[in-house]
């Protein structure tokens, strides 16, 4: 794939956005900076033919600054190929990508969940898959994986259900 | 028969006669009980797929009495729950368990019902008796049907051995109280883990090394 | 291949009643997350107004078991079980999605022998993920008889998986670098005897099926998504190919041998249910055609189901016991296996979609992240969409015809 990405619609496409080629096992990545992530993306949108974003998910470089590494796997059904863009982010918030494919908003939700990283423009930033009221981002890496009490929301429930008060969760 | 009138144990103690009419009711109750189990499916995950293929042709829960399966908790008597519980399912869980009339059983099936099973996460119930009482277990991931339908039967038999009329009138313990390890219901397992230092509230032994008493057997009458 | 359709007209579309004394007043409405038509733990809060939906908001999550933290903390070997509860109606799939990445990322492959096994195995699981589809959908909709049917057939698969596998369900059969064992010789006649009968019981309850008015009525028209609007929300599989775009990854990124097969792929017209419907039944028809060729396949491909690279590929297990030097490389690979410092993103062609696996890793025995792309995921998101200004009852076929499982939405 990375002989792909010297092709010409990849070097009109991104032409005047800076941006670094990183080879990696499935093919090539383009590493971008952040102010300059949603402009590529538009482009790879617009000009390059990738129709459909696969996911948005991050990786946690901790305990290393800067921590979250952003990763955008895009998918171009007429030419039948792939690309993803990664993006270091320098805080813990981005700028969204659900403006340019709808169906990146739960996946930015999700991000938003396991990571906490704050996504600017998102429609409906809400946690996706962890109960409202929960306090941490289990994907974080000092977060341990049997939790931090686990069961605070349903005891803080229970307890009231047995005073008598009750809500359907 | 003579009279039906139900008779608390302690005149039954020396009127043998009623006695007899109280222990042939008991057991008339019961053998209705048992033998029209009405189950309340809360497939969670890939256990419930079991439990539709136990409910399906080939493994036809109905020979047991137990395939009016409702989804609606205050239709039915034994709660089987198959699959994985979360803390955010917990609710949920709890309250149709609240829903259903009693008497009611539970089974749990599948070891993440169990006991958490592979899921020593920050998500997952480390079993559903921390949550509710539970009758029968039945290990697997997921169990084949017919292990489910083996606990269908071992309940079947525990039903056989309750006191329906005792329980009316108050000589007998209320249900909850007796089924499962309910005693753990009001504490939840927090802070013990499986993996770590082993101290997992449903292993005994670290039940006992944190200084809680050993729990409750089921009493087996003769 | 485009598929056929039966009936040239559409059901009356539903439309607002402006006398509905129910008219204006709106109601919400929780539905699940225990709620028999929501196959699982889905919880959608629905706003109507009378009887028709304004508002659609799915709530996920019940069944967020953490399993890509599960990764990180176990490490690659012990992560293959997990991916069998991902999506539980077809394990073995999930099983190979995983193995095919952590292979691009360690840089080998699996030996020609494994690779037909794979193929095998997936299609087998597609039709017993389709299977359940059509059982689940159509009991939703009223007609019991086709669960019996479906479940049936599926028992028949299960048997074979159980004679093959060793367990019905979950069976956790591939590994990295090839299958754990040679397929059996009395498994394959089992598997013929099953391809004799199939696409019989497929064909009646096509019949009971298909040109059903009931059937017919409920699906078709329901829940059309267009193909632009599918793109933008990112759906693959059937429902995709349901609005008709040609896209089926055994085709376009092929895997584990699938350009050697002779096999269609079935696209829709109206990106309706009952499109999705069709593609679903002729795809059940395709995996009988793909398991005939793998059968003769595997007939004339000799040789090693697992490749000898101590590096990355656990030892047989009857070498385990008998060797030292197997015995400790067992323990290497469970406790510390190193893959090589690089991230990788594959995804394959499940039932549901494009299920994908992208793994990063530091260099280090602990994974970095294990990220599980859900084609479910992005079904549930477009729930919203396409059940706007439907009528409530249509909600049932809208999420049975979407297909997902929530083992595999939440992960």
């Amino acid at each position: 794939m990375s002989e792909q990405l010297t092709a010409p619609r990849f070097a009109a496409a991104l032409e005047g956005l800076a941006h670094r080629v990183v080879a990696h096992p499935d093919g090539a990545a383009i590493e971008v900076e952040q102010a300059a992530l949603h402009d590529v993306l538009r482009a790879l949108r617009d000009r390059a033919g990738f129709a459909m974003c696969t996911f948005v998910t991050a990786i946690d470089h901790y305990p290393r600054e800067p921590r979250f590494q952003l990763h955008h796997q895009l998918l171009s059904l007429e030419h039948r190929d792939r690309v993803r863009v990664q993006c270091t982010l320098s805080g813990a918030s981005a700028p969204t990508c659900s403006d340019l494919w709808p169906g990146a908003n739960w996946m930015e939700r999700e991000c938003f969940d396991m990571f906490g990283i704050h996504f600017t423009g998102h429609p409906d930033l809400r946690r996706l898959l962890m109960p409202e009221g929960y306090e941490h981002h289990p994907l974080r890496k000092e977060f341990p994986h049997h939790g931090i009490e686990p069961d605070k929301l349903y005891r803080d429930w229970d307890r009231k259900r047995r005073e008598g008060w009750t809500e359907t969760p | 028969m003579g009279s039906l009138k139900p008779v608390g144990p302690d005149q039954a103690s020396d009127q043998s006669a009623f006695g007899f009419v109280a222990t042939r009711t008991d057991w008339l109750i019961n053998w209705g009980r048992k033998n029209s189990l009405w189950p309340m499916p809360l497939g969670l995950s890939c256990c419930g797929i079991e439990l539709m293929a136990m409910l399906g042709p080939k493994f036809d829960l109905a020979r047991f009495g137990a395939e009016a399966a409702r989804f609606t908790p205050r239709q039915c008597d034994l709660l089987v729950i198959a699959g994985t519980l979360t803390w955010k399912m917990a609710q949920a869980a709890r309250t149709i368990y609240d829903q259903m009339p009693d008497p009611k059983w539970v089974i749990a099936m599948g070891v993440c019902s169990s006991s958490g099973g592979m899921y020593d996460s920050y998500a997952v119930v480390q079993g559903v008796d921390s949550i509710l009482p539970v009758d029968v277990y039945v290990p697997g991931c997921p169990p084949r049907p017919d292990a489910v339908i083996d606990a269908i039967l071992k309940l079947q038999k525990k039903i056989e051995r309750e006191d329906p009329l005792g329980r009316l009138l108050g000589s007998a313990p209320p249900i909850g109280s007796e089924s499962g390890s309910g005693k753990l219901q009001f504490q939840p397992n927090f802070g013990h883990h499986k993996s770590g230092l082993d101290k997992h509230a449903h292993d005994p032994k670290a039940r006992q090394a944190i200084g809680d008493p050993a729990p409750r057997r089921t009493e087996v009458k003769p | 291949m485009t598929t056929t359709r039966v009936f040239e007209y559409a059901p009356t579309a539903p439309t607002l009643d402006a006398d509905d004394p129910l008219h204006g007043e709106l109601l919400t409405l929780n539905m699940g997350p225990q709620h028999p038509a929501t196959h699982g733990v889905l919880r959608l809060l629905i706003t109507l107004d009378g009887e028709r939906i304004v508002k659609c908001d799915p709530v996920v999550g019940y069944l967020h078991r953490g399993k890509e933290k599960s990764c990180e903390t176990l490490g690659w070997h012990k992560f293959f079980p997990h991916t069998d509860r991902l999506d539980y109606v077809q394990p073995l799939t999930n099983n190979v999605g995983y193995a095919l990445a952590v292979e691009q990322l360690a840089g080998i492959e699996a030996p020609p022998r494994a690779q037909v096994i794979r193929v095998l195995l997936m299609e087998l699981s597609r039709i017993m993920a389709h299977l359940i589809y059509i059982g689940t959908q159509s009991i939703d909709l009223g007609a019991v008889t086709i669960f019996f049917y479906s479940f049936k057939e599926r028992e028949r698969l299960y048997d074979i998986l159980d004679a093959y596998t060793g367990h019905r369900m979950n069976n956790t059969y591939v590994r990295i670098g090839g299958v754990y064992a040679d397929v059996e010789s009395g498994v394959e006649s089992l598997i013929e005897k099953f391809l004799e009968d199939f696409p019989v019981a497929l064909d009646e309850i096509d019949r009971l099926l298909t040109r059903n008015r009931i059937w017919y009525d409920r699906n078709r028209g329901i829940g059309v998504i267009s193909r632009e609007q599918a793109l933008a929300s990112s759906l693959t599989g059937p429902v995709l190919r349901g609005s008709g775009v040609d896209w089926d990854l055994r085709r376009a990124q092929p895997y584990c041998g699938y350009e050697n097969y002779e096999f269609e792929v079935p696209v829709g017209a109206d990106g309706d249910c009952y499109d999705r419907y069709l593609v679903r039944m002729q795809e059940m028809r395709e995996s009988c055609r793909i398991v005939r060729q793998a059968l003769e396949r595997l007939k004339t491909t000799p040789g090693e189901v697992l490749i000898e690279d101590r590096r990355f590929v656990l030892p047989p297990k009857d070498l385990v016991h008998s060797s030292m030097e197997e015995l400790i490389f067992q323990f290497k690979l469970v406790t510390d296996m190193r893959l090589p410092r690089a991230q990788c993103y594959r995804g394959i062609e499940s039932s549901k979609g494009e299920l994908g696996f992208f793994l990063a890793s530091d260099g280090s025995s602990k994974p970095l992240r294990c990220h599980i792309r859900a084609p479910g995921l992005m079904n549930i998101q477009a729930l919203p969409l396409l059940a706007h200004g439907r009528l409530f009852s249509d909600m049932v076929s809208l999420i049975g015809s979407l297909d997902f499982v929530m083992g595999e939405v939440d992960r």
